[in-house]
């Protein structure tokens, strides 16, 4: 049961590690909140479905991150580079706005109806681990979870950019004054994270379901991970969504009637014992 | 009046300050801190003014222990601070924010201030359209506010020429004399704090090296070799 | 020395508002406020279609969360999100006070204002601490939080669930009739006058030591508390009186509709409020309550409720990129160049 739990657990954690790390990267970086993110991963879900029926969904888990990627040079290109005088909060409502008509332009290209998703043949199914039958979906799920993460600190660790991004994240003053040029890496992270707001998408179709209102619901999520995970600290972020995913999974299955509020206790409770998030982020003022 | 006992402040592995004990007590002269880069100058400051929790050791203030108040209280309690990254408020004219803060602790002398820190000509000016020299006197003068007991510097200077450092100095320990104020000095100037300074304390890589007149550090060996070497 | 006198005077006498230096701006301001007030309050209901005036009715509670909006990031920097789930509340709290505990008209609106005042406090205290960004999106979570609190299964039986709650009550709150309310003919000067208020208690705040407290910690919160101020508890208090504002606004949106729904508490409305302070101008009081009606009045004609989202994100867009200070301070400011004199028209003229 708990071995159940904690699977469940995992697999919605590694959805949430996806966007939330994308979202923590671009505000350690630049002090923007992309608040149109949850509209990028919608997107990515809805495109992911045509390209899935035409050609398949590996073939969408491939195109649909390059596609977002390319939305996110644009929104890095003609929104967040021309904004950069303005302040952040200024940045932060322009992204709300755009978020907010890029769903509306979904919903009206797609009418505003759920749709449903297949997993591919190789990935339906169960199959038996320990004894425990699971999702092979499921497991998919949570093997891309642990790749991104991988990756993500794999970059970070070993690369230069990687390294130019971590140094910016704890003291973005002095960073810059280094002449790191964080134009350029500014294009790398929010193509990076839009990136991975597609991928978020596209394997959220089998597993949650593609409706009008995904934007909304994942960019709350993604915002209550940013600040319990203390904003800018992308560790902090990981931990966040593993711990979410924990709270919201059990929350369903021990509080049914109550669940939808469990993920909103969390977050005030962490504010009470640690306002500045779990990690080493930049929430207080 | 301020005494530091065995302070330590670490950021994560870094020690930024060693077991650090000083004592000031001479009020109406200007105490200055030097030291190489990475001494712990403003983090000392950082510590006594509660900006910085210490990871060890004790700040006393008037006998009573500090260490855990927070920094408006200390202010309010006379314990002032400025800033070495000017740190005034851009879209308010000099003379609301002079006002402003001497309205909330209860000064209502500011014109003292005012000459002193040869703010006349500005005072209508929003504060974030004034040259560099004067927002930085703007910085020391909230500072001033408020009869301070104890003023922390942090290196009032920077970004200044030469002369106006020296000009400012000199504007400080008039002051400082006159309110029998304990002033603090963080600065990297040493020509100024040399000239301008009754007592001097150096510090290099978080510890203590000496503390005395000027012409008695300039002499000290230790000092001598961490610091002043090639300068002095 | 020379000038010590002249420079301890006017320090001393001046306050961190422009003062009208000229008589006769001041009585005049005033009068045409009266006039203003008295016109706009008792001719529409007489001159305009009983329809008209239902739209302006909701441009008048829109212009209230605006305000609350508008004054929140002109005075302290942060951007409430979630201003409609109090809204909303408010009306769902009248209700349940009602049926549930048996609660006169009256007191029902008494106990729903204050617990709102105590649930804004508790939810301020905890998020204020955080930076404006920070705030910003948890002002977001909160208000998605009432939503699906609203929505769920135990609560149903108070709440009506999706389907929302009807709201009649039977005698009347302060002197005005139930039947009062919901005619829009009445409640429009009912409405007009309680946005006058608000307008005028916010902008009386706003050149108040508190504004200026605020607008100091906005500009440079480590200062003020290297100046000795606490900066967590104005903050919190501007956050409580916003909230009030839309508390209000919220009781008096149940009393004229009769109706509460999940959507009155949603995003949706959270956000029209934010368009119609940044349409308005967020300076000032004028341009919200501005923003409001004609927010209202476009919404109206532009029917299809897909095109009104899509045009309000555009809104926000527009307003921040192009117009940032808003229909209304654009105006004052093309204004201010024409003619010099009109100066003084700032806030609430």
């Amino acid at each position: 049961m708990i071995a159940l739990l904690i699977a469940n657990s995992l697999a919605l954690a590694s959805l949430l590690i996806m966007l939330a790390s994308g979202l923590a990267l671009m505000y350690g970086l630049r002090d923007v909140i992309n608040f149109g993110h949850g509209a990028l991963y919608m997107l990515g879900a809805y495109l992911g479905y045509t390209v899935a029926q035409v050609s398949g969904f590996w073939l969408a888990l491939v195109i649909v991150p390059i596609l977002l990627a390319v939305v996110g040079m644009v929104l890095e290109l003609l929104v967040l580079r021309p904004l950069k005088a303005r302040s952040h909060i200024e940045v932060a409502l322009v992204t709300f706005g755009l978020g907010i008509i890029l769903g509306q332009i979904i919903i009206f290209i797609y009418g505003g109806v759920a749709r449903s998703v297949e997993a591919p043949t190789m990935l339906s199914g169960s199959l038996t681990l320990l004894g425990l039958s699971y999702p092979v979906y499921r497991v998919f799920l949570i093997l891309m979870g642990l790749g991104s993460c991988a990756l993500l600190a794999i970059w970070l660790r070993f690369t230069r950019s990687g390294l130019f991004v971590r140094a910016v994240s704890q003291d973005p003053s002095v960073a810059r004054m280094m002449g790191i040029n964080s134009d350029r890496l500014s294009l790398m992270v929010t193509s990076l994270s839009a990136a991975f707001a597609g991928i978020a998408g596209v394997l959220a179709g089998p597993y949650l379901s593609i409706d009008p209102g995904m934007d909304v619901v994942m960019i709350v999520d993604c915002l209550i991970i940013v600040v319990i995970g203390g904003t800018g600290s992308i560790a902090g972020a990981i931990v966040a969504a593993l711990l979410f995913g924990f709270v919201q999974v059990a929350g369903s299955v021990f509080l049914p009637n109550v669940a939808a509020l469990v993920p909103y206790v969390l977050l005030m409770v962490v504010l009470l014992i640690a306002p500045g998030g779990i990690g080493r982020g930049r929430v207080l003022s | 009046m301020l005494k530091i006992e065995g302070l330590s402040v670490n950021y994560g592995s870094l020690r930024a300050l060693t077991n650090v004990d000083l004592e000031v007590q001479d009020q109406g002269i200007l105490h200055g801190v030097i030291g190489p880069n990475g001494a712990g100058k403003s983090t000392l400051l950082d510590a006594v003014c509660g900006r910085r929790r210490p990871t060890a050791g004790s700040v006393r203030y008037r006998g009573e222990d500090i260490t855990g108040r927070s920094v408006a209280w200390r202010r309010r309690h006379g314990m002032s601070r400025s800033f070495q990254r000017t740190s005034i408020f851009p879209d308010l004219s000099v003379r609301e924010q002079l006002v402003l803060i001497a309205q909330h602790l209860g000064d209502d002398r500011l014109d003292d201030i005012i000459r002193l820190m040869d703010l006349g000509a500005y005072l209508e000016q929003k504060a974030g359209r004034i040259a560099y020299g004067v927002q930085r006197r703007v910085d020391v003068a909230l500072a001033l506010i408020g009869r301070p007991s104890i003023l922390l510097m942090d290196e009032p200077g920077a970004g200044l020429s030469a002369v106006e450092t020296l000009r400012l100095f000199e504007h400080l320990r008039e002051l400082v004399s006159e309110q029998k104020i304990i002033a603090v000095v963080v600065e990297h100037d040493v020509e100024a704090v040399f000239a301008c300074c009754g007592m001097i304390t150096v510090l290099d890589l978080g510890c203590h090296l000496a503390t005395g007149v000027p012409s008695e550090v300039r002499k000290d060996s230790r000092v001598i070799a961490a610091y002043l070497g090639s300068a002095a | 020395m020379t000038n010590r006198a002249p420079i301890q005077k006017n320090l001393c006498d001046s306050s961190m508002t422009e003062s009208a230096s000229s008589s006769w701006r001041v009585p005049a301001t005033g009068a045409a406020g009266v006039m203003l007030f008295g016109f706009g309050g008792l001719l529409p209901a007489y001159l305009a279609s009983d329809f008209t005036l239902k739209v302006a009715n909701e441009g008048l509670l829109l212009g209230m969360l605006a305000l609350s909006v508008a004054f929140l990031m002109s005075e302290a920097g942060l951007v409430a999100l979630g201003v409609a789930s109090v809204y909303g509340s408010a009306g769902y709290l009248f209700a349940i006070g009602m049926s549930e505990w048996g609660l006169t008209p009256t007191i029902a609106v008494v106990f729903a204002f204050f617990a709102l005042i105590a649930y804004s406090g508790v939810l301020g205290a905890l998020i204020v601490r955080t930076n404006p960004l920070a705030f910003m999106m948890l002002t977001l979570a909160a208000g998605e939080m009432v939503s699906h609190a609203v929505m769920l299964e135990a609560v149903h039986d108070y709440t009506g669930g999706a389907d929302g709650l009807v709201v009649n009550f039977k005698g009347a709150i302060l002197g005005v009739q139930a039947a009062d309310f919901v005619n829009p003919r009445y409640f429009w000067p009912i409405g007009w006058t309680a946005v006058w208020l608000i307008g005028v208690t916010l902008w009386g705040v706003a050149r108040s030591r508190l504004g200026a407290t605020l607008r100091a910690v906005r500009q440079n919160e480590e200062r003020m508390r290297f100046s000795g101020f606490n900066t967590y508890l104005p903050r919190v208090i501007a956050y409580v009186l916003v909230n009030a504002v839309a508390a209000v606004a919220g009781l008096l949106h149940v009393l004229n509709t009769g109706f509460v729904s999940p959507e009155s508490l949603g995003l949706g409305v959270s956000t029209n409020a934010l368009v119609a302070a940044l349409m308005g101008g967020t300076a000032g009081s004028i341009g919200p309550l501005a923003g409001g009606l004609i927010f209202a009045f476009a919404q109206d004609e532009f029917g299809a409720r897909g095109a009104t989202q899509l045009l309000t994100g555009v809104a926000i867009v527009l307003f921040i990129v192009v117009l940032p200070r808003g229909v209304v301070g654009s105006v004052v400011a093309v204004l201010r160049r024409i003619a010099p004199g009109l100066v003084w028209l700032r806030g609430k003229a």
